[in-house]
């Protein structure tokens, strides 16, 4: 205001000055001149002032937007072009897109038993192979089925991206060698819900034991443990159902979940019918069987639970260790074993045809701990895990070529467990040592008494593997092995020398 | 431990107060995001710090501890731009706390409040682990550290509007601070030599102080240096004057024989301050960094 007013005035003076110049006096033009230089030096100084303010005002939203900018382009991955021409449509393009990684997994394989040493793996003495053949089971594409030479397992591509605001969602597919296309998993998972729940829906890798939600890149040995490959399959326990998770807020780090399963399992809660091929067998040992040797049809699903518990102990920084323990339960298992044989008496070698139907459980305990070495690139970081893994079938004769024992109890029970190591001996060296063993208990009862007693198999492994940078992995291992199968001890050596290749966006780090 | 505080406190105070009553539950996912929480935020937060300062943030693993310091979280603050990505993203998921996410109030990333050097470029991982958010070390600039805090002091205040006022004194008591030892160090770093580091994590404070960046052991991020990679940088630095700065969990032998080679200091100093800093804890780690710059010999 009064700024408004000295200017008004000066410049009224102004304007005055010459017209008046005449008749005022000297004395009066002084004191005049004075006051206008007075008001000028008044008005620049103002003027400088004001302009400071303006610059750093100026300043402060160049940094503000500097900082929302920044603020633009660490919230998306790819940031969005900025030149317009202003023909095209405004889009968000590819920016949408989930987030994509591929993980190439292939190997050289040797062994010194012409090559069925992958397959003989899974074929240890036990409770899930007392038969002559398997009618019942398709055992698809198997990852540690590997033949002497170049193999490639699989390549696996992950996507995976929040849904909305309240779910998150993955697809994860692995392709062959032959171009055959699996669904690993392909689930969501609820993002927001309270009280530290979580649900999680679609088909995917249970997250009982330690190992069994890993991925076969995420392993630190080539192959399967052989407790997992014989009781839960060759990619541990994975199923169409629902999963509910629970984290209490509490002091030490504990985990609780449940699971539903559909059911359908190569080896907890497997579901077993007569296939074309053994009809024809039955039909050429001229036997009468009843209608799918009487196994009864399908329960409705579901028909696989599982629950399990995690517990973490603050131990700092450098040292973390996990345990476990699960349990999983299956309300209906069928399997069919032996051959039909003409004439098969009671007395006779060779397993006759029969069908046993009733239900499975397992349960496990698993532990890791791990010390982080603090060294470059993993040198000194040091983890030791195991598990063990305990299984149940409490089955029926539904049909047998002996009729006298249709109804008859069968107790299956068999067990497994591995231990493993592995230390970063230098930074990105990794050398590993595994022990593991299947068939601890190994046995068929009924009625208390002793039917059947297998003898166990076991392995040792050793490997070393280095990784480049953390987005390649070449390893060497070695193993040891001493699988039973149909009573007879197969010793054998085997090697592999495995790529892993992950491209695209960057992997998580999982304990 | 969190009864014995609250008991302490009400016995000195001699009354409820209600500021320890409802005081945040803040998880830093670094000492030096700690070191902005303990200045700004001070009596008003439980503090966890989920990696050591002697630790290389890009490559821990989501620990279960992790998990549940997060799980209660009212407020995680990361230094962001993917340096944590490995680990922090997961164990947000793994934590199943809502009010925790990205997008939320509850998360709060110390690269996405300030302008990031080395923006943009190809994202092609021949060329390393490059970053094309931005290069992450943003906690080795105390200006963009006293911008940090002072975006932080807003967060909080927003979170707890009772406290707000003192947040934002904090916050801006803190940058005054920043501003006093910057000013000091400016002249002290006048004359300064060039740098080879070990990786790009320092050349935020670099530009800070206008002080030439003669490239990194690592050929490229995130790969270790090779002999041939070595050589050609000393034929390159030959009869220059500068100094090699490399940080706890980097191997000793490359700054060693580039630095013997040239007649060159190497300096080995922890990129995060102490695990117990606050803001004084973190410029005097600034000052250690500043101090090998400068040292004589």
């Amino acid at each position: 205001m009064l700024n408004k007013k000295l200017l008004s005035a000066a410049i009224a003076a102004a304007l005055v000055v010459p017209a008046t110049a005449t008749s005022a006096d000297s004395a009066e033009m002084a004191e005049v001149k004075r006051m206008i230089e007075q008001m000028k030096a008044d008005y620049e100084q103002k003027i400088e002032a004001l302009e400071q303010r303006l610059q750093a005002a100026e300043q402060k939203a160049e940094t503000a937007a500097d900082t929302a900018e920044t603020a633009k382009q660490a919230s998306t991955a790819s940031a969005v072009t900025k030149g317009r021409s202003g023909l095209g449509a405004l889009t968000s393009g590819t920016a949408f897109n989930p987030q994509i990684s591929v993980i190439l997994d292939g190997n050289y394989y040797q062994d010194d038993v012409d090559g069925e040493g992958t397959e003989l793996l899974g074929m240890a003495d036990g409770i899930s192979h007392v038969h002559g053949g398997d009618h019942d089971q398709d055992h698809g594409h198997s990852h540690g089925g590997a033949e002497q030479g170049f193999n490639f397992r699989s390549a696996e591509l992950a996507f995976s991206a929040s849904v909305d605001n309240y779910f998150d969602a993955a697809a994860l597919l692995a392709i062959d060698s032959e171009g055959s296309v699996e669904l690993e998993e392909a689930w969501f998972q609820t993002r927001s819900l309270p009280n530290g729940f979580k649900v999680k829906a679609g088909k995917f890798l249970s997250d009982i034991g330690y190992m069994n939600n890993q991925h076969p890149h995420y392993w630190d040995f080539t192959d399967q443990n052989l407790a997992y490959l014989n009781l839960l399959g060759d990619h541990g326990l994975r199923d169409t159902g629902v999963q509910v998770t629970w984290l209490p807020d509490w002091d030490h780090y504990t985990l609780f979940g449940l699971e539903v399963f559909q059911g359908e399992q190569e080896k907890l809660g497997t579901l077993a019918e007569v296939g074309e091929h053994l009809e024809e067998e039955i039909a050429d040992a001229g036997l009468a069987t009843p209608d799918n040797l009487s196994l009864s049809g399908e329960e409705d699903g579901p028909r696989l639970y599982t629950a399990f518990v995690k517990y973490a102990p603050e131990l700092g920084y450098d040292h973390a260790l996990q345990l476990g323990a699960w349990g999983g339960w299956a309300d209906q298992h069928q399997e069919i074993h032996g051959e039909p044989i003409a004439g098969w008496v009671p007395g006779d070698p060779d397993t006759p045809l029969h069908a046993l139907e009733g239900d499975a459980w397992m349960w496990g305990l698993d532990a890791v701990y791990k010390y982080d070495g603090g060294g470059a690139y993993g040198e000194g970081d040091f983890k030791l895990q195991g598990e063990y893994i305990w299984q149940r079938k409490d089955l029926n004769l539904t049909y047998h070529q002996n009729a006298a024992i249709i109804g008859d109890e069968r107790k299956f029970t068999e067990d497994g467990l591995y231990v493993q190591g592995l230390y970063g001996f230098a930074p990105r060296w990794e050398a590993g040592l595994r022990y593991d063993v299947v068939g601890l208990t190994n046995e068929l009862k009924s009625a208390g008494s002793t039917l059947r007693d297998w003898d166990s198999s076991d392995r040792w492994t050793a490997a070393i593997s280095w990784a480049p940078t953390e987005y390649s992995k070449l390893r060497f291992q070695y193993s040891k092995a001493d699988i039973t199968v149909d009573g007879e001890s197969n010793d054998f050596d085997y090697f592999y020398l495995q790529y892993m290749m992950s491209l695209g966006s960057h992997g998580a780090h999982k304990f | 431990m969190k009864k014995l505080r609250l008991l302490l406190t009400l016995v000195f105070v001699g009354l409820v107060p209600s500021s320890a009553l409802a005081a945040l539950d803040i998880v830093a996912s670094s000492s030096s995001t700690g070191a902005l929480v303990r200045e700004v935020a001070g009596e008003h937060a439980n503090l966890t710090i989920l990696a050591p300062p002697d630790r290389n943030l890009h490559y821990l693993q989501a620990r279960p501890s992790m998990i549940r310091a997060l799980r209660g979280a009212e407020l995680v603050v990361a230094l962001g731009a993917d340096l944590e990505v490995g680990w922090l993203p997961l164990a947000i998921n793994q934590a199943a706390n809502p009010s925790i996410q990205p997008g939320k109030p509850g998360y709060f990333e110390a690269a996405a409040q300030v302008n990031l050097l080395d923006v943009g470029g190809p994202a092609d991982r021949a060329l390393g682990d490059v970053h094309p958010t931005g290069n992450p070390h943003v906690n080795m600039d105390p200006v963009r550290m006293a911008e940090v805090a002072t975006a932080l002091g807003e967060r909080l205040a927003m979170l707890d509007e009772g406290n707000a006022s003192d947040y934002r004194a904090r916050a801006q008591a803190f940058a005054q601070q920043v501003d006093k030892r910057v000013a000091a160090w400016r002249q002290r770093l006048a004359n300064p030599p060039g740098v080879v580091s070990f990786h790009k994590d320092v050349i935020y404070l670099l530009d800070r102080f206008d002080i030439p960046n003669w490239g990194t052991l690592e050929p490229v991020p995130g790969v270790p240096p090779a002999a041939s990679h070595i050589r050609s940088m000393i034929d390159e630095l030959r009869g220059k004057t500068g100094v090699v700065l490399f940080t706890t969990y980097q191997p000793k032998q490359a700054p060693a024989s580039i630095a013997e080679a040239l007649g060159w200091r190497q300096v080995r100093l922890p990129l995060e301050p102490p695990i117990d800093a606050d803001g004084d804890g973190y410029l005097e780690h600034m000052q250690r960094w500043v101090d090998a710059l400068t040292a004589k010999g």
